[in-house]
């Protein structure tokens, strides 16, 4: 797609209808949580939507969000939108390399000086910046650089948008998350771990028809696709009412789909499209498959206690410490009851006078 | 940290200590503020016997005040076995149990225990709303019945409100609960609660006293 | 493969979503009888257990037309049982569903010839008749 042409020119390009164009604006409203009444807007702002330049930068990740978002080989809503847009610089799916690579980095972001949308994958390791690099710049630095002159950015994945399992204890690297480093531009965190591929293109197609950024919650996240937490739901949700729990990952109440709050579950806490819009154009997700909710997209789930203790479950602290406490309670109970005694003595022998 | 992860760490352990701390701290002092051994000649050797027909006994009121006292007689159990039902037959709170102890055991269904921890905290509201203007229950109420009984009553709303989903987020409502429960095994040591421990040893002992006396208690 | 099929599991669950949405096509039957416009229900936006779409889709039936509609990949619009409650399947080229509709209306936007389309046709048919 010529940089020049809009959305509809080049659909119409590729040999798609009226009629085919208003069947990706329907599944495109679907897909942004838009009710069907906003397909028409919808219409009306892609056929003469412009592409955004995208540069893609990849820190310290295990590349599992492309991977997520790449998956399919025939044209889906999801890879047309991506289409649609001009992906500048993905270390994963682009062909160069090297300076040439770096220099056409560079070359995209002047020449969309403050229209580009710099999308992060990978947490940015602040212990020591050499941790990770590209073309010997560190992590810290290329954001810095690439953040000074974009509209906005998209922090993909848990780890960019909470810092992840880079982040989890004890830490090693130092790994912070984008928002922690960039204070001053808006930061849209698609978190998940990975996240849903309809959301990370979801979030680009509100920004093809609205050229907004979609509404955020407290944490930075769309609202659309983060406001319910699995919870709420959950279509198993009538068991947790009844009180009908699998109390192992192969008895009965398991293999009756029952509620799986006892293995762990963290779907109450958890904000995720999951149990909606589902996994792989909506065949399943955790739950359905029998296994309960890890809360991936919630920052620090890694160290919020196991994935398989339920979340009513304490963290208690050592033993010896209650231990400790007791002998503690016990020494002031034989204290205090000894100096009570010496008082009482003392004042039964001051009345005998 | 976010209010959940403090809630159930770091509070929960503080709490726990500063209880198992102030129980001990109690339950030893009592013990050993016990008097010397009675070295009258005793009617009755039997007196264990005797301690337990005491808590038996006592555990309803007396045939006189029988008929007058039958609000608090009925208001009371019917109070303290919708609390408990409530706590120890919710699965969350098996399982809150279960992390602690190592043991779990059989729960209700949720409507069950939503039914019961609604009469628990309606009968508690109205209850605190009698001792506060019934005029022989307000002059003999003091600062420790009024903590007591809110720090029971603030964790069975906070439950219900979590357990409905209603209020706020669903971890703020956790949080809340589980801090509101923290405070009140801080407070427990410290004042009247600390009658869950008591009554029946109390009763007990005062039943062995008499006994050894003759007296029926 | 085969062993992994003989394991038994089965799920009886209901979300308790098909009633209020089957009153809800009723409800917007009733309005496009009245006059008022048409009503479109995204199926995705709603938490269904899985099954509960198939018994949405056997519930209200197939009636007297059906188009398969072959742009973008292929979609099917079906007229249910009921006149004026469509079923909208579309799919990518993949044959994976990517939206799922149920619109209440006299006919679906989708199957009516796009103006657009038509101006690109009398040009393309002067320029076959012009060779």
């Amino acid at each position: 797609m010529r940089k020049d042409q809009n959305l509809g020119e080049y659909l119409r390009m590729q040999g798609v209808s009226r009629r085919g164009f208003l069947k990706f604006c329907s599944a495109t409203a679907s897909l942004m949580a838009l009710p069907p009444s906003a397909v028409s807007q919808v219409a009306e702002a892609l056929a003469t939507a412009r592409r955004p330049s995208v540069i893609w930068m990849s820190f310290q990740e295990c590349t599992g969000c492309t991977e997520s978002l790449t998956r399919s080989h025939a044209p889906t809503v999801e890879s047309l939108i991506f289409d649609a847009i001009s992906l500048d610089y993905h270390h994963t799916l682009q062909a160069a390399a090297g300076h040439g690579a770096e220099a056409a980095r560079e070359a995209a972001m002047e020449e969309n000086k403050g229209e580009y949308i710099l999308v992060v994958d990978g947490s940015i390791p602040n212990g020591n910046n050499g941790y990770s690099t590209i073309a010997g710049i560190s992590n810290h630095d290329m954001l810095i650089e690439a953040a000074e002159n974009c509209f906005a950015i998209v922090a993909v994945g848990t780890c960019a948008a909470f810092g992840g399992l880079p982040n989890a204890n004890p830490n090693p690297t130092g790994a912070v998350s984008v928002s922690e480093i960039i204070k001053d531009k808006p930061i849209i965190n698609v978190s998940g771990c990975p996240p849903i591929p309809v959301v990370i293109t979801g979030v680009l197609a509100h920004f093809l028809t609205f050229g907004t950024i979609p509404e955020l919650d407290a944490l930075g996240r769309p609202a659309a696709f983060f406001g319910q937490n699995i919870h709420d739901r959950c279509y198993r949700r009538p068991f947790y009412e009844r009180g009908q729990f699998a109390d192992t990952f192969d008895d009965e109440g398991a293999r009756k789909g029952w509620c799986l709050y006892k293995l762990g579950c963290k779907g109450p806490t958890t904000y995720n499209a999951c149990a909606t819009l589902k996994w792989n154009q909506g065949t399943s997700f955790p739950i359905q498959s029998g296994h309960g909710c890890i809360g991936c997209s919630e920052p620090n789930f890694w160290d919020k206690g196991g994935f398989y203790d339920p979340i009513s479950a304490g963290q208690w602290g050592s033993r010896d410490a209650l231990l400790g406490a007791a002998a503690a309670g016990a020494a002031l109970g034989v204290g205090s009851a000894l100096a009570a005694r010496a008082r009482k003595k003392k004042a039964q022998a001051a009345e005998e006078i | 940290m976010t209010l959940l992860e403090f809630a159930s760490g770091p509070g929960l352990q503080w709490a726990l200590w500063i209880f198992v701390f102030g129980i001990t701290w109690r339950v030893v002092g009592a013990v050993f503020l016990l008097s010397r051994k009675d070295i009258s000649k005793p009617r009755h050797t039997n007196t264990i016997s005797a301690g337990l027909g005491a808590v038996w006994s006592r555990s309803s009121p007396a045939h006189a005040f029988e008929k007058k006292i039958r609000f608090q007689h009925v208001t009371g159990y019917a109070w303290h076995f919708a609390l408990f039902i409530s706590v120890l037959f919710f699965a969350p709170h098996i399982l809150f149990f279960e992390s602690l102890l190592g043991f779990s055991w059989p729960h209700l269904p949720n409507t069950i225990i939503l039914i019961t921890s609604i009469i628990a905290t309606a009968v508690l509201i109205a209850l605190l709303i009698r001792r506060a203007t019934h005029p022989v229950q307000r002059f003999i109420s003091n600062a420790d019945d009024y903590i007591s009984i809110f720090v029971v009553l603030v964790p069975l709303l906070t439950g219900i409100l979590a357990f409905a989903h209603f209020g706020a987020r669903y971890e703020t409502l956790l949080a809340v609960h589980l801090l509101s429960v923290e405070v009140m095994l801080i407070w427990f040591p410290f004042g009247k609660l600390m009658h869950m421990i008591m009554t029946m040893p109390a009763r007990f002992q005062a039943g062995t006293a008499f006994g050894r006396r003759g007296v029926k208690a | 493969m085969s062993s992994l099929d003989t394991i038994p599991v089965t799920t009886e669950v209901a979300t308790g979503n098909v009633e209020p949405l089957l009153h809800e096509i009723r409800h917007a039957l009733k309005r496009l009888a009245e006059g008022k416009e048409g009503t479109v229900i995204d199926l995705k936006r709603l938490p269904l257990a899985p099954g509960e779409e198939e018994r949405i889709a056997a519930t209200l039936g197939t009636g007297e037309v059906r188009a398969d509609v072959d742009a973008l990949g292929p979609t099917l619009i079906q007229e249910t049982s009921y006149p004026g409650v469509w079923l909208i399947t579309h799919k990518n080229a993949d044959e994976v569903v990517v939206a799922r509709f149920i619109e209440v209306t006299y006919i679906p936007e989708l199957l009516r010839s796009q103006q657009a389309d038509i101006d690109a046709g009398i040009n393309r048919l002067e320029n076959e008749l012009k060779n």
